[in-house]
């Protein structure tokens, strides 16, 4: 669908949700390039409401025919309302339509976050590498507020199965080898022997069933000059587990940016002290460990995913081909890092 | 490197000729367009050594294989292979073969206290480090 007719259907769209509302208008609609598992347009959506003129600046992430990574759409609509309004800033979800009719595609509309960055590289030029430590804080301290959280009051457990503590390693490990066992295109020895040692070493039950938000890192959230840290985005890969996941996820060294620093911010060991400050829990180092592996073969695993997508004529866009290419040797050069073997 | 070079460059032949056409949309245009500067410098950089990596790399792997002897089991056949078809694609074939032979070996030795297992496995995990090397380029994205 190209913009010219996207935009008068979304307005009906809005309209039809907004009973108050006249005048619903879609402007400004433009792509955002970069969404590998959605794609993303931001608009102005005008409307005149008790005869007053009224603006919002929105972000619609429509569903491709395959995405980089597959996911349940309200799983990551749920986890985002569930932290709005709470010590994890993100942005406010509006709507989630999960029928074709509309769009042609499901889609879900939220409230855009402006005046903020995203991009990592970035970070690495004037006037934001003062503010590495402060974001660090801030990113790891967001990162323990989300292991805090209680997925149960906060009633996530209805879109998210909770596992068991004791075995909430294996069910991930398993889900990410049966992805490798089923999309890779040619033999990988490197992630093959982590996953066995990842088996013969299982870690520690963990010691809460937490909210795992599966994609926190330098690059998923909106930053400003000072370190301040003003939405968490990409909750696609969202569930519930042991909270390490998710620290070991922002430990993977691919996420270093060639920096050799956590997030390419701060050592580690000060990751992951904002890290425990904030979620009460405690980071045993083996237990870390695991987990840093773990998000390695996840990691090789997400790349491999985009390579079959692309292959399999599902998604020819040429940012599926990007983490395939580029990703993939410095995913196994982590897990050899990991490992001890480089 | 998969997807395959040849089947990118194609791929990216026709998204480039659509972007061509005046109406598009300048920020998906953008978006395109940079994307595929970004893989077009990949392939670019991958082209000049992909047959040099993998006559190596099989060489290497072939090597590894006759030395295990009898531990390469099924496999063992494979180290008498001889590269003498240099296209890319017949090249990767076999190392695709070879790679799956070295996981089995390596699944097989790992667990072995026996120092020939152990001499071997060492020299597995040299042979998988040099294999990241090999693959390395400069516009990796981490």
């Amino acid at each position: 669908m190209a913009s010219a007719d996207l935009a008068p259907r979304l307005a009906a769209y809005a309209a039809s949700r907004m009973p108050g509302a006249r005048d619903v208008e879609v402007r400004d609609l433009s792509r955002i390039s970069g969404g590998a598992s959605r794609q993303t347009f931001r608009f102005r959506l005008t409307w005149t409401e008790a005869g007053a003129p009224r603006e919002r600046r929105m972000i619609l992430r429509r569903d491709p025919p395959a995405s980089l990574i597959d996911t349940e759409r309200r799983v990551e609509f749920e986890a985002y309302r569930a932290f709005f309004g709470s010590r994890v800033p993100v942005p406010e979800m509006i709507w989630l339509e999960e029928g074709t009719e509309a769009l042609d595609l499901p889609f879900s509309v939220a409230e855009e976050i402006t005046g903020f960055e995203a991009a990592p590289a970035l970070l690495w030029t004037e006037p934001y590498l003062a503010s590495h430590e402060s974001l660090a804080r801030n990113k790891w301290t967001i990162l323990g507020e989300i292991a805090r959280a209680d997925p149960f009051a906060l009633g996530l457990d209805r879109v998210m199965p909770p596992p068991d503590p004791v075995g909430c390693w294996a069910r991930e490990l398993d889900m990410w080898e049966q992805v490798l066992d089923e999309d890779q295109a040619e033999p990988l020895p490197i992630t093959r022997a982590a996953i066995r040692w990842l088996r013969a070493h299982p870690p520690a039950p963990a010691q809460k069933i937490g909210v795992v938000h599966g994609d926190f890192r330098t690059g998923n959230f909106l930053y400003d000059r000072q370190g301040g840290i003003h939405g968490v985005l990409d909750w696609e890969m969202a569930h519930l587990g042991d909270p390490l996941e998710d620290l070991g996820w922002s430990l993977n060294p691919v996420w270093n940016f060639k920096r050799n620093l956590a997030g390419g911010l701060v050592p580690d060991a000060v990751a992951i002290a904002h890290w425990e400050a904030a979620s009460g829990l405690k980071a045993d180092p083996a237990a870390v460990h695991w987990w840093t592996l773990f998000n390695c073969v996840k990691g090789q695993a997400i790349w491999i995913s985009s390579a079959r997508a692309w292959i399999d004529g599902g998604n020819r866009e040429p940012i599926m081909v990007l983490p395939a290419w580029g990703m993939q040797n410095p995913q196994d050069r982590a897990i050899l890092k990991v490992m001890d073997r480089l | 490197m998969k997807p395959d070079i040849p089947a990118v460059l194609a791929e990216l032949a026709g998204l480039v000729a659509r972007n061509a056409v005046p109406d598009v949309d300048p920020a998906e245009r953008a978006g395109a367009l940079s994307l595929s500067a970004a893989l077009l410098g990949m392939a670019a950089e991958a082209w000049d050594g992909a047959a040099q990596r993998l006559v190596e790399e099989n060489k290497a792997l072939r090597a590894l294989l006759s030395d295990a002897g009898d531990r390469a089991g099924r496999n063992a056949w494979l180290s008498q292979g001889i590269d003498d078809d240099l296209r890319v694609s017949v090249l990767a074939a076999a190392n695709a073969r070879l790679r799956s032979a070295l996981i089995e070996l390596h699944a097989a030795v790992e667990g072995d206290d026996a120092p020939d297992a152990r001499a071997l496995e060492t020299r597995i995990w040299e042979e998988l480090r040099l294999s990241t090397e090999r693959r390395q380029m400069s516009a990796a994205l981490a």
